[in-house]
């Protein structure tokens, strides 16, 4: 589905990361993403963190634009796409920097959460609060402007039915050696082009992000040696992550 | 004309669709029915095509899909490494190629040529970056200039060639020359079009390359119909696309002329493993249509005329 929608809202989240919330709601499972058009300045992928808004970091040029919307200007949505996580027991949400933000309709639709959330600063940990009123929350921060004072590996591993991981993919890399493969879930992020399973752009070890993932189980990763090595830049080439 | 190597099933995906290597060996760890694979067309150095949003994609069934991603390739060099990296386990290879003059194609082609079966030369893409001419302009819609193409890619390499052509052309003329200048089959064909898809909310066009090429169920009858009509005329290999989703559409290509049968729009929005159950329920209904009789009793077998030997291989 492609629509048109105009911005409600633009919420400050911390002085990197905003809210755009728009006048539609989107049905959508925990997981999906949408991609969001700005005329003229591109499309791009982001998960919904409210059925009707989504949490942006600014990272580059169209982050910024898209973070400097007003009330009252209109955005392109295509989607929602791609497959979301399966119904989670008990889980453990696990998620760094923006990715934290990737997880709160996950954490509102689960039954008994918890939380570990990591970050550079307090700054970067979003919905404490909110997250705080669902379950126990724990955090680390590299400087030690909230909770323990490290990385958010130093929190792991903790006892929990399943976990859902989401943040930078090193950092997923390094939670992945101390999690059970068989009931935790990642969430992969590759440049997309299509976003619908056509033009191959989005692949991590030959699955194709946006319709085979963004969410996918450990134990698929067995088989990805790509994920946390490597990616395909927009003309192909490989690079390094 | 040499004739192309077994493939079987006789199914492949088309052009710039899954494109990578290591997608192709995900559809055959996961059982699809794809006996052979097509890579992104291979240029002749680095580009990254159009800015997003690329594609149109259908609202509802049966509309059609515009993609204007414009032929973005990492350059021949790095296309060597990976297609050294990751073979294919069984299926065979196709590699497709396009160049900006014949002698850009001639090169991409002989070094490519190591890793195909078949080199399939991309005559007929309609789309561009703002600013420059398509492929289908400069060369595609123009008989001399292709044929030009097709010798120096048959200069370039031993392995069958393909020319695979444009629905917007004069494609019996552009045919004609490449089958002159060496060309083994023909691909029919490429997207249709360009289209155009504005967006009411914003007022504008919604592809960043502005038009798009048409693609999906909505080109079947227009390439069907090329593909009958070289047929008719050449008798030679071809490969059909466009359009095909089911097991009747592909039947109809067979029927028409086509001896292998691409896919494309066809995979919009489907995991791995639903991809590959669309190709063996495509490939099944193909069979029990054949009744235990060969792929080739069926091609061409629209034409009044008993098809000739040469496209029986
Ligand atoms: C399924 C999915 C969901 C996403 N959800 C969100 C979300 O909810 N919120 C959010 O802020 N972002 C999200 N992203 C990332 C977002 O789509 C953009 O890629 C990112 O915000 C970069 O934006 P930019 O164009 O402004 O920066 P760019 O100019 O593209 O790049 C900025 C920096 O990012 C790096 N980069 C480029 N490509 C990648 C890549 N594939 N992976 C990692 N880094 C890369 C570049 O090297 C550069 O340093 C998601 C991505 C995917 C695939
Ligand atoms: C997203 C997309 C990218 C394409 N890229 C190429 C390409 O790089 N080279 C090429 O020869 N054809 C390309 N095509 C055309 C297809 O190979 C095919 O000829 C056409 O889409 C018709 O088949 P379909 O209706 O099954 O998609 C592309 C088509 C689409 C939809
Ligand atoms: S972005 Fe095109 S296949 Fe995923």
């Amino acid at each position: 589905m492609r629509e048109s929608v105009r911005v409600i809202r633009n919420l400050v989240e911390s002085p990197w990361t905003n809210t755009l919330f728009f006048d539609r709601e989107i049905a959508c499972e925990p997981g999906q993403f949408m991609m969001v058009w700005l005329p003229r300045l591109g499309e791009k992928p982001f998960t919904l963190s409210y059925p009707n808004g989504i949490t942006v970091k600014r990272a580059g040029a169209f982050t910024d634009a898209l973070t400097a919307l007003e009330p009252g200007d209109t955005l392109g949505l295509r989607g929602p796409l791609g497959r979301g996580y399966p119904p989670l027991e008990r889980p453990a949400l696990i998620g760094g920097g923006v990715g934290i933000a990737e997880l709160r309709l996950l954490a509102l639709r689960s039954e008994s959460p918890t939380f570990i959330l990591g970050g550079r600063t307090a700054e970067e940990i979003l919905y404490f609060d909110e997250f705080q009123s669902l379950g126990p929350v724990k955090v680390a921060t590299e400087d030690g402007s909230l909770g323990e004072k490290g990385l958010i590996t130093d929190l792991l591993p903790v006892d929990a039915g399943s976990y859902a991981v989401c943040g930078p993919e090193r950092m997923m890399v390094a939670c992945r050696s101390v999690l059970p493969d068989d009931r935790t879930y990642y969430a992969i992020e590759r440049y997309m082009k299509c976003a619908v399973g056509l033009c191959g752009q989005c692949t991590c070890s030959g699955l194709r992000v946006c319709v085979d993932g963004p969410i996918f189980q450990g134990a698929k990763l067995e088989h990805m040696p790509d994920f946390g090595r490597r990616r395909r830049s927009k003309s192909g080439r490989w690079e390094k992550i | 004309m040499t004739a192309l190597p077994e493939i079987s099933p006789p199914l492949i995906n088309a052009s710039g669709i899954l494109s990578y290597p290591e997608v192709f060996r995900a559809f055959e760890a996961s059982g699809a029915a794809l006996g052979g694979y097509v890579t992104k067309s291979v240029g002749p150095a680095e580009k990254m095509g159009n800015e997003n949003p690329v594609v149109v994609c259908p609202e509802v069934e049966g509309q059609p899909l515009l993609n204007s991603l414009a032929l973005p390739t990492q350059s021949p060099e790095d296309w060597e490494t990976d297609l050294a990296e990751t073979r294919l386990e069984n299926a065979r290879l196709i590699v497709s190629i396009y160049g900006g003059d014949s002698a850009e194609f001639g090169e991409v082609a002989a070094r490519m040529s190591p890793f195909a079966d078949i080199i399939e030369v991309n005559l007929g893409c309609p789309n561009k970056v703002p600013g420059e001419v398509t492929l289908m302009e400069s060369i595609g819609q123009r008989p001399d200039l292709s044929g030009e193409v097709i010798g120096r890619v048959r200069g370039a390499t031993k392995k069958p060639v393909i020319a695979k052509l444009s629905p917007n052309s004069d494609y019996l003329a552009v045919a004609a020359a490449c089958m002159d200048a060496g060309a083994d089959g023909l691909g029919c064909g490429n997207t249709l079009g360009p289209g155009l898809a504005i967006d009411t909310g914003t007022g504008k066009a919604i592809l960043a390359g502005v038009t798009g090429g048409i693609s999906g169920p909505a080109l079947k009858p227009v390439n069907l119909r090329m593909t009958y009509e070289c047929y008719a005329r050449f008798g030679c290999p071809i490969i059909g696309y466009g359009g095909i989703e089911s097991w009747e559409d592909a039947v109809e290509y067979a029927l028409a002329g086509a001896c292998l049968l691409g896919i494309g729009t066809a995979f919009l929005g489907k995991s791995t493993s639903e991809a590959a159950g669309l190709t063996r329920r495509i490939w099944e209904g193909v069979q029990a249509y054949l009744g235990g009789a060969p792929f080739s009793e069926l091609v061409g077998r629209a034409h009044r005329e008993p098809a000739p030997e040469s496209a029986r291989a």
